[in-house]
């Protein structure tokens, strides 16, 4: 069935994605990642010193700002600044930095649907730039459900999302299940028979949904940041083998 | 229990002090054992009662106690001009305020990121799962609507907030009674004799959703608290908030921290979700 978004013809299609690393002249770490026409430049700044009020003892404090678009941050952005917070608390191995701050700013640069996902990309990828410890890496897409087909599109554009009936925010690892894993146990099977699998990170659903659609977004969301997982592998890839050139030069 | 030995020494100190200066150690020892320090099951849920029309100067109140958490809603309704986007449509605005009266964890000032989520969270609820249709708060297009000022108080803060919060906005929206206004000529008069049947009218709510949270307590196998205080929000890491309908339909899932998640346990919590969302309304009817 065709999209909305007419440079796409599946409906489980990622837009191109774009990446630029280490933008920002002043930051520890910075990175911009696209899709598409939706652009997020995140920076990172730490460790760093920590107000007494913040300071953890035993580890890093973390602080995200998600500054959007146009006007002042308002409580939208405070919603997005606690999902990042909260994802990235368990990620970061804050335990090496304690009595520290690790400071990280959201930028929105271009807004054409999901920017939620969009700022967990670029946040990961400015980590990596900044040399933070992290033990895993993730990835995240968005996808949604149309309100007159009942279709699941993936990283719908802005157009699409004014026609959602309720919008999935996935955020996956690239961890191995955990040792503690049970395999197939962990699964969910559905009606017809699919197996859902995957560990999920962070999950935001809104809208409305049954039981079976949240399933089949979990799914093709699944299967979506395997795509994201493997281009962010690429662009840290190419970053450090341009930098080893130079190096050697 | 009155002592506890610390494994490696013979130096010995009350529950108390164990609990103060190890809460996690302390926590963990509970739950290793499938209970809570207050008692509760790891899946049970603190005590519920919801009571409506507690304030009389609202529109639609309500007040609901879960456990330790008291919060208070009222809806005040006024007259306002109608956004630009929708001309037709009137609106509701939710806000959550927890002040340092009803925790100490809560400072004085501007609100805290935590009730800034919150009342952002109800608000998504309202408009993305279709709760209200705005238009029955149409007072003439273009001129006049009605804006429901929901404000919730939390009395006393022992966690789960949104939930309470949740029921709260909810009992009230369904007990507002707003009066049939007149419109003439860009005049909007509301009478202010005693409501009746014939001179006021209610909302007519699409759904009515409902939230279940459960805390996941960092174990090798991601240990779910239902409906967690806050000690135990404190030394939880993550959460997972399972938004249902009165058909069972899933307004929200919400999963944040505390590692991965595997699909069958956000489908046990949905499972869990659907038997505790029934016993809350049967409070609400």
């Amino acid at each position: 069935m065709a999209r909305l978004d007419k440079s796409r013809t599946s409906s489980h299609q990622l837009r191109p994605f774009f990446t630029s690393q280490n933008l920002l002249n002043r930051a520890d770490g910075s990175a911009q990642f696209d899709f598409g026409g939706t652009s997020v430049l995140c920076s990172v700044v730490g460790p760093a010193e920590v107000k007494i009020r913040d300071e953890k003892l035993d580890k890093a404090t973390l602080e995200v700002l998600a500054r959007p678009l146009v006007g002042v941050p308002g409580v939208k952005d405070k919603t997005i600044e606690q999902n990042i917070r909260e994802t990235l608390e368990p990620l970061v191995l804050s335990g090496l930095h304690p009595r520290t701050l690790l400071q990280i700013v959201v930028q929105t640069m271009q807004d054409d649907g999901c920017v939620q996902s969009t700022a967990f990309n670029a946040t990961m990828l400015a980590l990596i730039d900044a040399g933070v410890p992290l033990n895993s890496i993730l990835g995240s897409v968005t996808c949604m459900i149309d309100r007159k087909t009942n279709q699941v599109l993936l990283d719908p554009t802005r157009e699409e999302l004014a026609q959602a009936k309720s919008t999935h925010v996935f955020v996956f690892d690239n961890k191995a299940p955990p040792a503690q894993s049970k395999g197939d146990e962990d699964d969910v099977v559905m009606e017809d028979g699919d197996r859902v699998e995957g560990h999920v990170l962070f999950c935001e659903s809104t809208g409305v949904f049954t039981e079976a659609e949240y399933f089949e977004c979990y799914q093709v969301c699944y299967k979506g940041v395997q795509t994201v997982h493997g281009f962010l592998r690429t662009a840290v890839q190419k970053k450090f083998e341009k930098e080893h050139q130079q190096l050697q030069d | 229990m009155t002592s506890v030995a610390a494994t490696s020494s013979t130096f010995t100190f009350s529950a108390a002090a164990f609990q103060r200066l190890h809460p996690a150690e302390y926590f963990r020892k509970f739950v290793s054992q499938g209970v809570r320090p207050d008692g509760r099951l790891l899946s049970g849920f603190r005590p519920t009662t919801v009571h409506k029309s507690v304030v009389s100067t609202a529109n639609g109140s309500s007040m609901v106690r879960v456990g330790g958490t008291t919060v208070v809603c009222g809806i005040k309704a006024e007259v306002a001009e109608p956004t630009l986007e929708a001309q037709d449509k009137g609106y509701i605005v939710p806000n959550v305020e927890l002040s340092p009266m009803c925790s100490s964890a809560f400072k004085a000032g501007p609100p805290s990121e935590q009730a800034q989520v919150v009342s952002d969270a109800i608000d998504r609820i309202l408009k993305d799962s279709d709760v209200v249709d705005l238009e029955q708060l149409c007072i003439e297009k273009g001129r006049a609507v009605w804006a429901l000022w929901a404000d919730v108080v939390c009395i006393s803060y022992d966690g789960n907030i949104l939930d309470a919060a949740l029921l709260a906005v909810m009992t009230a929206l369904t007990n507002v009674r707003l009066r049939k206004p007149t419109y003439d000529e860009g005049v909007v008069t509301v009478s202010g004799e005693a409501l009746t049947e014939e001179n006021s009218f209610s909302l007519t709510l699409t759904r009515t959703p409902l939230s279940t949270t459960f805390a996941i307590f960092d174990t090798p196998n991601n240990t779910l608290l239902a409906d967690p205080n806050s000690a135990e929000e404190n030394v939880s890491l993550g959460r997972i908030t399972v938004t249902l309908d009165e058909k069972n339909q899933l307004c929200g899932v919400h999963k944040v921290g505390s590692g991965s998640c595997s699909p069958a346990l956000i489908k046990s919590c949905i499972e869990r979700a659907k038997e505790r969302t029934q016993e809350l309304r049967s409070l609400l009817a």
